[in-house]
């Protein structure tokens, strides 16, 4: 996190610069099967953050020796677009997008059943279109309905978000302007069936307490988005729905 | 009238029916599939997209992609290749097969009609050829979802008896979604475009019914065109 | 596939080990293995330092550059942490350019090291806008036998607490020293059945399915947290191992640092 130099009032009479309260979450919108050859795909909105995430797979894994012979390798690929911020970011990884996409990767993996397709690739693909803090949280999000449309089996959904401090207050998403002049980010994902972290990182700055405060508002927010991200997957097929039967 | 379920909703506490697509745990049934409930029977999600992973018994229309002898490599639309075993041939002719010979048997790109005789632990998938297993002359070769070939044959084969009568075509549905059509061309095309639209709209109720109106106003519309 | 048979089995042993309340190696569940901290002992490096917990060693060496600021900040030094997974420490390890367990420990530390603001960048500047000190933290694995965040981190720190300033090598006036704001200190637990354990050795870090890294600072705050790790963790156990990451980060800074 850098620190602003001049300081900057993030807080004025109980408010954020942008509205919100402490512990409100940025609009988001959600849409599945964004995509026309991709497996499985999502395109997600948290405030001005744009991400798009596709699934291809199962599908063969190469090279050969990088195969699991009992499941599914699961590979994350995070990836801004040069445009997505106000400085141009040089096209291809960077050290930040290396961990992002592992961390991420991680974020996924326990709900996963890679065990169903062993020998193969789980292609996770998350652009970042347009940034504005929190994309990791909202790439997480995006890939956890684009496995799902991609028909992967999975235990659970995985919901994402960030809390963060600014201006002394424990504040839940914080947007670009907040990340910056801000004292500590802290982006958490979580199974909301299970209340079951799997991904947790900070940096900056929070006493004990106010980790804790901020964990459990965070925690609160991934129910949330879980709900929105289940709604959104069920809406797609929300015209009646019958299967079939029969043997070819 | 069924319901969908994205992973991890709670679909019953009848544990002894948890069936595909769901998974168990302290004592509830939960999906484990974006997907469809189906609790005829056992409690099943019918995913609503993903890929086709062989099992034995199925019957498949598969691509020789590969010649490595004693084996054919099969592409089954699948993560997973099959392979073939030269024996096919040799068991059924008194002849034998010289190395570097099977393509006078099986070329590449040839389509073949074969069942899953064997799925091991290391996803080695073997397959043992139909009879009228070759597939290379006049017709289609159609690929969709293999979650939607359900859809396509219909309830009790209602929807594929359908499609072959108002058609006039020969059709053979692969439970690895390729589906093999033959006919005269208008026909196909007519059998093709039908197809594609059940497969679009395969999560839709009364489709058997729309479907049929298609390819009526179609059927219709052709006649017109004639006269 | 041989050696995967050998990592079942030792994941296995480990497991069972844990669940009758024992360790591989004999310690307790919030016991560390022995730690030495070696100052000094790269005598190019403006400051060094070689960590070893257990088995587990390395060495850590500071450089600085003059170098240009970043625009946003025209009157700040400048770190950049980096981390080499060398072959030499490990069968894991392959030579190549930075795999992401490397970038990922670099990025910790340096995470842990700039939360805390140890190091008053302000006092790196040389001329604004044009020139500033570039402190380079090289974090050089020799033995890996697991729990390399902890020691990488304290080697970086106890580097960074006594480093020279080359003023002379670049015909450059000011102070040559740069005393620290902060001791950042990183203490990493996993959870194996039910229970949380400090400082994981290779074979318990391959039996985890998550571990988590508190950085924590002298007053009690965090500076970093880092998940890792293909499984999750409960609300309950994190707040234990920040707890626990707190208190021992105490234990190890009135030792070492």
């Amino acid at each position: 996190m850098k620190e602003g130099k001049e300081k900057i009032e993030l807080i004025k009479e109980g408010k954020r610069l942008d509205g919100r309260g402490f512990d409100e979450l940025r609009p988001i919108k959600i849409e599945v099967g964004v995509l026309k050859r991709a497996d499985g795909s999502c395109y997600f909105e948290l405030g001005d953050n744009k991400v798009i995430a596709a699934v291809y797979g199962p599908r063969e894994m190469h090279p050969r020796h990088a195969q699991d012979a009992k499941m599914a390798v699961v590979k994350f690929r995070y990836n801004m677009a040069p445009f997505s911020v106000d400085d141009r970011k040089r096209p291809g990884p960077d050290r930040r997008s290396v961990e992002i996409s592992k961390v991420s990767r991680e974020a996924l993996d326990p709900v996963i059943m890679r065990e169903y397709y062993p020998k193969t690739a789980i292609d996770v693909y998350v652009e970042i279109l347009q940034s504005d803090a929190g994309t990791r949280t909202a790439g997480i999000n995006a890939a956890s309905v684009a496995l799902a449309d991609a028909g992967i089996p999975m235990k659970d959904l995985v919901s994402s978000i960030a809390v963060g401090k600014i201006g002394g207050e424990v504040v839940l998403d914080l947007n670009a302007m907040e990340d910056n002049h801000g004292e500590a980010d802290m982006p958490v994902a979580m199974v909301s069936r299970t209340n079951t972290i799997t991904l947790l990182q900070m940096d900056g700055r929070l006493e004990k307490e106010e980790f804790e405060r901020g964990l459990k508002l965070a925690m609160r927010a991934c129910h949330q988005i879980y709900e929105l991200q289940r709604t959104a997957l069920i809406d797609r097929y929300s015209e009646s729905v019958d299967v079939g039967e029969g043997e070819a | 009238m069924y319901k969908v379920v994205v992973p991890g909703d709670f679909i019953s506490e009848a544990v002894s029916r948890a069936g595909e697509g769901t998974y168990v745990e302290e004592g509830k049934v939960h999906a484990a599939r974006y997907g469809i409930v189906d609790e005829r029977g056992e409690i099943k999600v019918v995913p609503l997209s993903g890929k086709y992973v062989p099992a034995e018994g199925d019957v498949v229309i598969g691509r020789i992609a590969e010649i490595s002898f004693p084996f054919w490599i099969v592409d089954i639309a699948s993560p997973y290749e099959a392979r073939l075993h030269m024996s096919e041939f040799a068991d059924t002719r008194d002849e034998k097969i010289e190395f570097g010979s099977l393509s006078r048997y099986l070329d590449l790109d040839d389509l073949i009609v074969a069942k899953v005789t064997n799925v091991d632990v290391m996803m080695r998938v073997d397959l043992a050829l139909k009879e009228d297993f070759n597939l290379s002359h006049g017709g289609r070769l159609i690929e969709i979802p293999h979650t939607k070939v359900p859809r396509v044959i219909g309830r009790n084969g209602s929807m594929i008896k359908m499609l072959k009568e108002k058609c006039n075509c020969f059709i053979f549905i692969a439970k690895n979604g390729r589906i093999w059509v033959r006919g005269r061309e208008d026909d196909m095309n007519l059998a093709t475009e039908a197809i594609f639209k059940i497969a679009s709209e395969s999560h839709t109720s009364g489709l058997t019914d729309r479907v049929a109106v298609f390819l009526d106003s179609f059927r219709l519309k052709r006649a017109k065109g004639r006269r | 596939m041989g050696l995967e048979i050998v990592d079942d089995i030792r994941k296995d042993y480990v497991h069972d080990l844990i669940g009758s309340g024992k360790r591989v190696d004999g310690r307790g569940f919030r016991e560390y293995r022995e730690i030495s901290v070696e100052r000094d002992v790269i005598k190019r490096a403006e400051g060094s330092a070689r960590v070893k917990i257990g088995n587990t060693d390395v060495l850590v060496g500071i450089k600085l550059e003059p170098g240009e600021p970043f625009p946003d900040a025209p009157d700040e030094g400048v770190i950049i942490t980096n981390a080499e997974f060398v072959p030499l420490a490990s069968p894991e390890f392959e030579s190549g350019p930075p795999d992401e367990n490397s970038v990922q420990l670099a990025r910790v530390v340096d995470r842990g090291i700039r939360g805390s603001e140890a190091i008053d960048l302000e006092k790196l500047c040389i001329e604004e806008g044009e020139k500033v000190w570039i402190v380079f933290i090289d974090i050089h694995i020799l033995d890996n036998d697991g729990n390399l965040v902890d020691a990488a981190a304290l080697g970086a720190i106890a580097s960074l607490m006594n480093i020279r300033i080359p003023n002379e090598r670049y015909d450059l006036t000011g102070e040559n020293t740069l005393p620290m704001r902060d001791t950042p200190v990183a203490v990493t637990t996993v959870e194996i059945e039910g229970n949380i354990l400090v400082d994981p050795n290779f074979n318990e870090e391959n039996a985890a399915t998550s571990r988590l890294t508190v950085i924590s600072n002298a007053d009690g705050t965090i500076s970093a947290m880092q998940k890792s790790g293909s499984g999750g963790l409960k609300e309950e156990e994190i707040v234990e191992m920040v707890e626990i990451g707190i208190e021992k980060a105490g234990e190890i800074r009135e030792k070492f640092l």
